[in-house]
This record gives C-alpha cells, sequence and structure tokens, in this order.
C-alpha cells in the first residue's frame, strides 16, 4: 500500500460554495453561510481508495476578487485543482472557463482538473444546464460532477474521483521535485501541452489521464463523469 | 482515519485538520493562534519626507508603542552605505516596552519544555526582515525602497527566514491581500509544542519542522528521519527550526572559533562589524549559539544600528562596555566602538568552495581604525586554553575536499558541543553534590533547599574530576572558571538549576507528605499544629495545580484525602472557617 500527499486547490467565484465542500469532506458537517474566506484555507483529510491511501492537503481559496492574483501561490505544485461553479448563477459557470485557461496556461502540466456545479439541491433555481457544463468538462478532458454541500451529494465521490485519475507515476513518491529548477521544466511542459490542445488533438489530453472504469456506482442524484 | 468524525457542532472553519484533536481548539478566538507565533507583521517603507515610516502594521487591532515603531522602522533597512541593490534579508532583536501583558499561555508551556537555550524572553522581540530596493523612475527618489517585517518572540530564526522569504516577494507583487492572506494562515498554525513535528501551511506549501524539547539528547542524536513520502514540489521540511550556518559565518576567523567561544562563555562584550546585515545577524546569531546547551544570558543585537534607542547606553565611554555581542555596519562604530576589548571583522562572504584567506593571527584591537580593515579577530585577549589545531584541521581538509557545508557545520557544532560539555560536567557534578540527601526529606518539616554553591570548593573538585576527564584540551581550566563565575551566564544557569532543584525536591516533599501517617501524627497535637499541617498541604496542593503534568495525579489526589481526614476531626465551627 502507498501513502500519497495530494496538493489540491478549489478555485471558482466567491459565493459558489468552495469552503463548503471541504468542511463537507473533511469534517461532513455544513453549516448555511459561512463567512467569506480570507486568503485560502488549509485543511487535510486522507481517504483510501483502492488500497492506497491519499493525504489531501486541500487548499481552499478566497473567491474574492481582491485575492484573485494570489491564486498562483495555491494551484503551484497541486496535483489536482477542483473548479467550482453554482448551478443557480450562470455568471459563476462562465468564471469556470476563465480559470481553465489560467490552469491550461500556467498550471502544472499535468494537474487534473474537476468542474463541481455546486447546490444541485436548489433544482427550482437552477441556471446552468447539466448538458451544458457537462459537453464543456468532456471538451477539456476535465471529471465533473454536481454536488451539494449541504445533502452532501457527490462529496465523497469528487475527491474519490481525483485520487483515481492521479497519473499513477507519481504514485510511489520517487520524483523528489524541488526548487527552482523543476519549476522551469514544468512551465514548459505547460507550454508544450497547450500548442497540442490547439491543434486540436483531444487523444493527447487523454492519454495524460488514463481512463479506469472499474469505479462503484456513486449515490446521489447524477453521477460523476471522468473525462474520456 | 478517513471517516474521523468530529463531535463538536460549531467549528470554528479555520482548525478544520484531521490531524488535531478540535476540542482543544474551541477556545481559540481568532489570532490567538497567530499570537502564538507571531507578534505583527509590518512594512516599512522609505518616506522622502519622513525617511523610514510605518506604512502598515497587520494585523490592525495589533498596538506597538512608539519607540518600539521607531527601533523596528530603523532596524528593516540596511544602513545607507552598504548599497544593497535586490533582495537582501536580516534579522534584528529589540526591547520590549516595559507594561506589556506577561507571556501567553502557549508560550509559558513552550518556555517550560523547549531546551533553555530556545526559550522565548519577554522583554525582547525579534524582527524578520525582508528588504527590496530596485530602481524605479516613477519614484521620485528613483528606487522602491521597502520591506516587509515579523516581529515575533521566539527565536526561531531558520523557520522565520523562510517564511518571510515566502511571504515579502507575495507582497511586493501583490500587495495587502497576500499578507492577509499570510496572517490568516498563520493563524491556523498548531500550537508550539517543543517535541511535535509539525505541518505549518504557509502560502500554499507547506513547511515541516520539528521543534526541539529539553529532553532531546543532544551528543550522538541522529536527526530524525521524514519519510519520503512527501515528495510533492509544495512541501519543504527544514532540517532545524533555529539553527544558522556557523561554518560559513566563522569561514573567515575559522582559526579563532576556540577563542571566541571562551569570549562568548565568560560574557565578554563584542562587536561584528561587516557590510551587510546579512552577515553580521549570522556572526552574532552563530556567536550566541556557540555555547550551547548554555544559555547565553547577556543581550545581543544581531544587526545595531546608531539610531537604536539603547544606543548611548550601550556605546558610553564613561563606563566599561556592556557585556553584549552587537553587530553592526555603519562605518560610524569603527569609530564609535574603538575602545572595545573585541572586534571581529568579517568580510564579504566568497562563492562557495573557494578556500577563505583565513585571518590567522589575532590582531590588536587599536589596529582597528576604520571597516575598510582585513577580516579577523581584533583583541588583546589570551585564550585561557591552547588551541585544538586537530579540529581546524579537519575542517580545512573538508573545505578542500568540498564537503558539503552541511556536514561542515555538523562538525563544527559538534566540536564546540563537545568542548561546552567538558567544561559544563563538573559544574553539573558540583550542583547534585549540593542536594539534601533524601532522608532529609521530612514530612513534619520544610521542604529542604539546594546548598550553596562556594566556588572555592567547586574549584577543589576540578584535580580530580574536571574537564581533562572529557577534553584533550589543555590549559588553564581553573581560570577560565573563575572568570565565567562573573559572567551572566553562571548566573543564568545557576538560577536556572536551583529553581529546577528546588522544584524537585518540593515534588519529594509533597510525595513524603502524601504517604506520610498524618492522622497517627495529628493525635497528640495541638489545634494549631494541626491547622498549621493543613496549611502546609493546601499549600502544596497550590504548587501542584501550578505544576501539573509534573505531579503525579495518585499523590494529590492521596494528599487530598489526608487534608479531608485532618479537617473532619477538627469541630465543626473550625471546619467550616477552613472550608471556605
Amino acid at each position: 500500500m502507498s501513502m500519497r500527499d495530494v496538493k489540491v486547490c478549489l478555485l471558482g467565484e466567491s459565493g459558489v460554495g468552495k469552503s463548503s465542500i471541504v468542511m463537507r469532506f473533511v469534517a461532513d458537517k455544513f453549516k448555511n453561510a459561512l463567512e467569506s474566506t480570507i486568503g485560502a484555507s488549509f485543511m487535510t483529510k486522507t481517504i483510501f481508495v483502492e488500497g492506497n491511501t491519499y493525504k489531501f492537503q486541500i487548499w481552499d481559496t478566497a473567491g474574492q476578487e481582491k485575492y484573485r492574483a494570489l491564486a498562483p501561490m495555491y494551484y503551484r505544485g497541486s496535483a489536482a485543482a477542483i473548479i467550482v461553479y453554482d448551478v443557480t448563477r450562470e455568471t459563476s459557470f462562465h468564471a469556470v472557463k476563465g480559470w481553465v485557461h489560467e490552469l491550461q496556461r500556467h498550471g502544472p502540466s499535468k494537474i487534473v482538473i474537476a468542474i463541481a456545479g455546486n447546490k444541485c439541491d436548489l433544482e427550482d433555481l437552477r441556471e446552468v444546464r447539466e448538458k451544458d457544463a457537462q459537453e464543456y468538462a468532456h471538451e477539456i478532458g476535465a471529471i465533473f460532477c454536481e454536488t451539494s454541500a449541504m445533502t452532501a451529494v457527490n462529496i465523497a465521490e469528487l475527491f474519490d474521483a481525483i485520487a483515481k485519475l492521479l497519473p499513477p507515476e507519481d504514485l510511489l513518491g520517487t520524483s523528489n521535485q524541488m526548487g527552482g529548477g523543476s519549476t522551469v521544466n514544468l512551465r514548459n511542459n505547460a507550454a508544450k501541452k497547450k500548442s497540442k490542445c490547439c491543434s486540436g488533438s483531444d487523444t493527447e489530453a487523454a492519454s495524460q489521464q488514463p481512463v479506469r472504469r472499474s469505479l462503484s456506482t456513486p449515490r446521489g442524484s447524477s453521477s460523476v463523469t471522468y473525462p474520456s | 482515519m478517513g471517516d474521523k468524525t468530529l463531535e463538536t457542532e460549531d467549528i470554528p472553519r479555520s482548525v478544520i485538520n484531521e490531524d488535531e484533536p478540535i476540542n482543544k481548539s474551541l477556545t481559540m478566538l481568532p489570532w490567538d493562534r497567530f499570537s502564538n507565533w507571531i507578534h505583527c507583521a509590518c512594512v516599512v517603507t522609505f518616506d522622502l519626507e519622513l525617511g523610514q515610516a510605518m506604512e502598515l502594521i497587520y494585523p490592525g487591532h495589533i498596538k506597538l508603542t512608539d519607540k518600539e515603531k521607531m527601533n523596528i522602522c530603523y532596524l528593516s533597512f540596511p544602513d545607507s552605505n552598504s548599497g544593497c541593490m535586490g533582495d537582501t534579508q536580516f534579522h534584528f532583536r529589540i526591547r520590549q516596552c516595559p507594561g506589556r501583558k506577561p507571556l501567553v499561555r502557549a508560550h509559558s508551556q513552550y518556555n517550560r519544555d523547549c531546551p533553555v537555550t530556545l526559550q522565548l524572553d519577554d522583554a525582547h522581540y525579534y524582527g524578520f526582515v525582508y528588504f527590496r530596493q530596485t530602481k524605479d523612475r516613477s519614484i521620485r527618489r528613483g528606487y522602491f525602497q521597502k520591506s516587509v517585517v515579523l516581529i515575533t518572540k521566539l527565536p526561531f530564526i531558520a523557520l522565520f527566514n523562510q517564511v518571510i522569504s515566502i511571504i515579502a516577494p507575495e507582497y511586493f507583487d501583490n500587495g495587502e491581500p497576500s499578507l492577509e492572506a499570510a496572517c490568516h494562515d498563520i493563524d491556523q498554525w498548531p500550537l508550539p509544542v517543543p517535541g511535535d513535528t509539525l505541518n505549518l501551511p504557509i502560502m500554499g506549501s507547506v513547511i515541516q519542522v520539528r521543534l526541539s524539547c529539553r529532553s532531546d539528547k543532544l551528543i550522538g542524536s541522529v536527526p530524525p528521519k521524514y519519510s519520503q513520502t512527501h515528495s510533492i514540489p509544495a512541501h519543504s521540511i527544514l532540517p532545524s527550526i533555529h539553527e544558522v550556518d556557523i561554518y560559513s559565518s566563522f569561514l573567515s576567523i575559522l582559526p579563532h572559533v576556540q577563542l571566541l567561544w571562551e569570549l562568548v562563555l565568560i560574557g565578554e562584550p563584542i562587536v561584528v562589524m561587516a557590510s551587510s546585515p546579512t552577515i553580521t545577524c549570522n556572526t552574532v546569531q552563530a556567536l550566541v549559539n556557540m555555547i550551547a546547551p548554555l544559555k547565553f544570558c547577556s543581550d545581543f543585537r544581531p544587526y545595531f544600528t546608531i539610531h537604536d534607542s539603547e544606543f548611548r547606553e550601550y556605546t558610553t565611554k564613561t563606563q566599561a562596555p556592556p557585556p553584549v555581542i552587537l553587530g553592526v555596519t555603519n562605518p560610524f562604530f569603527a569609530k564609535t566602538l574603538q575602545h572595545w576589548p573585541h572586534i571581529i571583522r568579517i568580510g564579504e562572504m566568497g562563492p562557495l568552495g573557494s578556500s577563505p584567506k583565513l585571518a590567522n593571527k589575532v590582531k590588536k584591537a587599536a589596529a582597528l581604525k576604520t571597516l575598510d580593515s582585513n577580516p579577523g579577530v581584533y583583541t588583546r585577549y589570551k585564550s585561557f586554553l591552547t588551541k585544538d589545531k586537530a579540529i581546524l584541521k579537519r575542517l580545512m581538509k573538508g573545505s578542500q575536499l568540498k564537503r558539503p557545508v552541511e556536514a561542515q557545520n555538523a562538525i563544527l557544532r559538534r566540536h564546540l558541543l563537545e568542548l561546552t560539555h567538558s567544561f559544563m560536567i563538573p559544574l553539573e557534578r558540583y550542583i547534585t553534590s549540593l542536594m539534601p540527601l533524601q532522608r532529609n526529606i521530612s514530612p513534619h518539616k520544610g521542604p529542604p533547599k539546594l546548598r550553596p554553591f562556594e566556588t572555592e570548593k567547586f574549584i577543589e573538585t576540578l584535580e580530580q574530576s574536571g574537564p581533562q576527564l572529557t577534553s584533550g584540551i589543555k590549559g588553564d581550566w581553573e581560570a577560565l572558571y573563575r572568570r565565567f563565575f562573573r559572567s551572566p551566564n553562571f548566573e543564568g544557569w545557576y538560577y536556572q538549576r536551583q529553581k529546577e532543584v528546588n522544584q524537585k525536591l518540593q515534588l519529594l516533599h509533597l510525595e513524603a507528605l502524601s504517604n506520610a501517617n498524618l492522622s497517627e501524627w495529628i493525635a497528640d497535637k495541638e489545634e494549631v499544629q494541626i491547622i498549621d499541617l493543613i496549611l502546609k498541604i493546601k499549600d502544596k496542593l497550590n504548587f501542584a495545580t501550578h505544576n501539573h503534568g509534573l505531579v503525579g495525579k495518585e499523590s494529590v489526589s492521596r494528599l487530598q484525602k489526608q487534608l479531608e481526614d485532618i479537617v473532619s476531626t477538627l469541630p465543626d465551627d473550625l471546619q467550616s472557617v477552613i472550608k471556605t
């Protein structure tokens, strides 16, 4: 059995429920009207998936615009990013695309991206169709699910899916990337990847994130979809 | 682990961390955790009209006195002549203005269990500075000059140097929100508990560090091995929380290391002169750390300027120089401190691995006229001990072989540690001989005290069991001890030992009292004597509550039972008086 530290960051507009998702995942609690996050909050949570132990180091970033410039600190070195929007707020879904572009341009090359449409319990107020978001996620090769931090729908499944999609070669923890040198390399890779994306090669992205289909059926109204 | 549930209903969100018991943090207010680590963060800027000025103090509710602010402002910039373009990092130490709140609880608990050399000092603050100076045409002065400073009481030199090197560049790029974010991160840090390995999140990365504790073995200890899984780039492991690169700091004056050890041990006034505060602060810190595990008990200022509020006090010529260690960069000091008995001049740090030009001869202090003088140690002091040439050879060889600095540091540190141990072992042994005998501890008398330290009696023990037993270094050890007895370091050590021994004796006495057959003893006693005993027991129980953790629970409950039994033998009216 291997133990792996996984840095994850949550990105997305203010008020979409990033902190609530983390609180549900880490403490299985929900609180109405959490105060807004300053800078970022740090939390850890360990889970077991398919015989492996994953210790998530979660950086829950502040959604307010004034902290926007700090985001690179949090996605730098992240193995995964969860971009959250609010299904009842169309604008928050548009903001997702901005984050995806930023990650593709400046984020780590092998970062696993997950898109979460939160507050799916508020069906009456829905502004974003699940199908649209799903299609977009599929297009960019991201994990997708609709979540509800309030009713605990798809929260654990979201993190399970991330754990399953982490590039396996890092699982042994042999790569000791520290210092500036590796950062430069990562940037170069990111640039290469981007150029491939532009040429329309979808298979390239898929091969970087191998799909494993041995997944248990998640509970909740809808399921987590994996990039294909 | 993954399914760990939390029982508390209303969890402050900053403490959601599965690694920690949540309930212990429930009484925490915002900024309580922050204050356990840092007093405040400051931004100091250069104002054309005012000179150095405080631009920002964060968090906003923190108060600094005008004097503290002034000291922080002046000490956060390098002295004018040094022309530090780019980024410069250093630290300073200032006096806290009197009349402040006493140590917070986390700090007194920390002080109780940490090595004495790493205790925090109620009267001083450290300031960790990251200064940036760049050409900027848009500013009237033509330069951007600003410092970010962390003010703290904790002597964690290595940790805070690392932290400020993460925070400050982000601040220069992104302004106040980044400082806010950093302070918020620190407000989530766990308590500084000696012996714990802590994960400290800061701006998207995690610093892992272990806090030393008093029971750590000093010689022959292997640094703890960390598991290999922490290899993600955002996770850095700090090998030590407080140590500076002592080898590189002393590189140009290596042949005099042992002489310097003597000077620091006996608390002589020393000034370190160099062109940059980075060099002076590392050298001063290296000097102070030289005599570990003995605590350096005088004042020291890793970086000291002419604007410091203690400038007059420390540079006066009407009195002998105070027993302090100062680091200075302003050429003005070459003159002001000309009368100081021991001056260390450090040149620029050479590129790594280049063989240093060694200042082999000790120079007369009078030879030092300006700051441009050659690196070296300027003193008339004659060492009491003969120089250990073997260690020097070993280090020189290592430098030729390009041995890593960490290894050179380990060799030098170990050598100094053994030297200090050889010096202290006879003193520790003598102190033990001053302990009263176990059989002198009687439940019916007060607790015995440590017998007084008599220097001549101690000197007599040297022939039989002096430092020659553990050290090959020859010389006049006796004279060195006599000088040491006049130093604040001896005073501090003796006070600490007295405190520890008397506490231990209190404990043994409490133990004896709880085991004694008191009901039999009071049978033929006057009421007055019984009341006296009751008060004595209450006093002991009071001691136990103040030192809980040290006193065994069984002894305390036994003693409590004893107290109840005795009180119940008294007449009713007296009982009610005693219970109130």
